[in-house]
């Protein structure tokens, strides 16, 4: 009787070692495992229609800066910043109009600093996704992600859609975890407001 | 600390979620939102929303882009070049 191994897939850091002393094999293991990955955070940074553009520079800069790739921060993070400063690129070369403020998202409050809205309106934004379409939703909370600035979109896709760390998000985008925080706070409470009124209340 | 109003605890709720507000600030938050309707909602509501907007946002990578990644790599690369 024959006993069948199961192959054991090695770590990032046995694939990375191989990939930058040459070992092309490697590289493309490292493909095969991050492109799902980097196509969805490209996608979300991005739009569908860009993300293939961001897909390819982001692998082709990993293979060509693979062997300075010191081992600082886990090569996901490292991955993760190039992938998010190429899909930056991008969308600072397509000509678009400045990013319309979402202010208008925020929560209000009293002038004693209560909450404006009733308890069933400030939960609301809880049900979106059982109240709309689900390709309506898709569709709006993309367009809704475009609008953020920059800073806020990147933090936030990274903590809360790509669910990296804190303290990873603030490894990939070379900040310190408390601006980590204060962005990805500023974005969802954009989004709240914004699925508050998708579903018909004032935030 | 003072009491918290509702809106001092919005501006805190990160914070408070990221586990790293002092031991009672977070108390004292707690105790807020234990107490209010209205941050009780507001809470639920904010942590809802990344699940919400992760949820509608997922893509799956189309075979076609996952082929021009490869042809895109073999023409500038020296991976992706075996039969």
């Amino acid at each position: 009787m024959t006993m069948v191994v199961p192959a054991v897939e090695p770590d990032d850091e046995t694939l990375v070692a191989r990939a930058a002393a040459g070992d092309d094999s490697a590289f493309e293991a490292i493909v095969q495992r991050y492109q799902e990955r980097v196509f969805r955070l490209a996608s979300r940074l991005t739009s569908d229609s860009e993300a293939p553009d961001v897909l390819q520079d982001t692998f082709l800069q990993v293979y060509r800066h693979l062997p300075s790739f010191r081992g600082d921060s886990q090569f996901g993070t490292w991955l993760y910043r190039i992938a998010t400063n190429a899909a930056l690129m991008h969308r600072r070369a397509r000509a678009r109009r400045p990013a319309d403020s979402l202010d208008m998202y925020l929560p209000q409050f009293e002038a004693d600093g209560r909450h404006a809205a009733t308890p069933a309106e400030l939960q609301v934004a809880s049900c979106a996704d059982e109240m709309l379409d689900r390709q309506v939703l898709a569709q709006k909370a993309r367009d809704v992600i475009a609008r953020l600035p920059d800073l806020y979109r990147e933090a936030f896709v990274l903590r809360d859609l790509e669910e990296l760390s804190t303290a990873q998000v603030a490894q990939a985008l070379g900040i310190e975890s408390s601006t980590v925080r204060q962005r990805v706070h500023r974005a969802r409470l954009m989004l709240r407001g914004y699925l508050s009124e998708l579903v018909g209340v004032k935030p | 600390m003072n009491p918290v109003a509702c809106q001092s605890g919005v501006d805190l709720l990160m914070d408070f979620l990221d586990g790293v507000l002092p031991a009672e600030v977070n108390a004292a938050l707690e105790a807020h939102v234990a107490g209010c309707e209205r941050c009780a909602a507001f809470v639920a509501s904010y942590q809802a929303t990344p699940r919400i907007i992760r949820d509608a946002t997922v893509s799956m990578l189309p075979p076609d882009v996952e082929a021009s990644l490869r042809t895109f790599l073999r023409e500038r690369t020296n991976a992706f070049k075996k039969p």
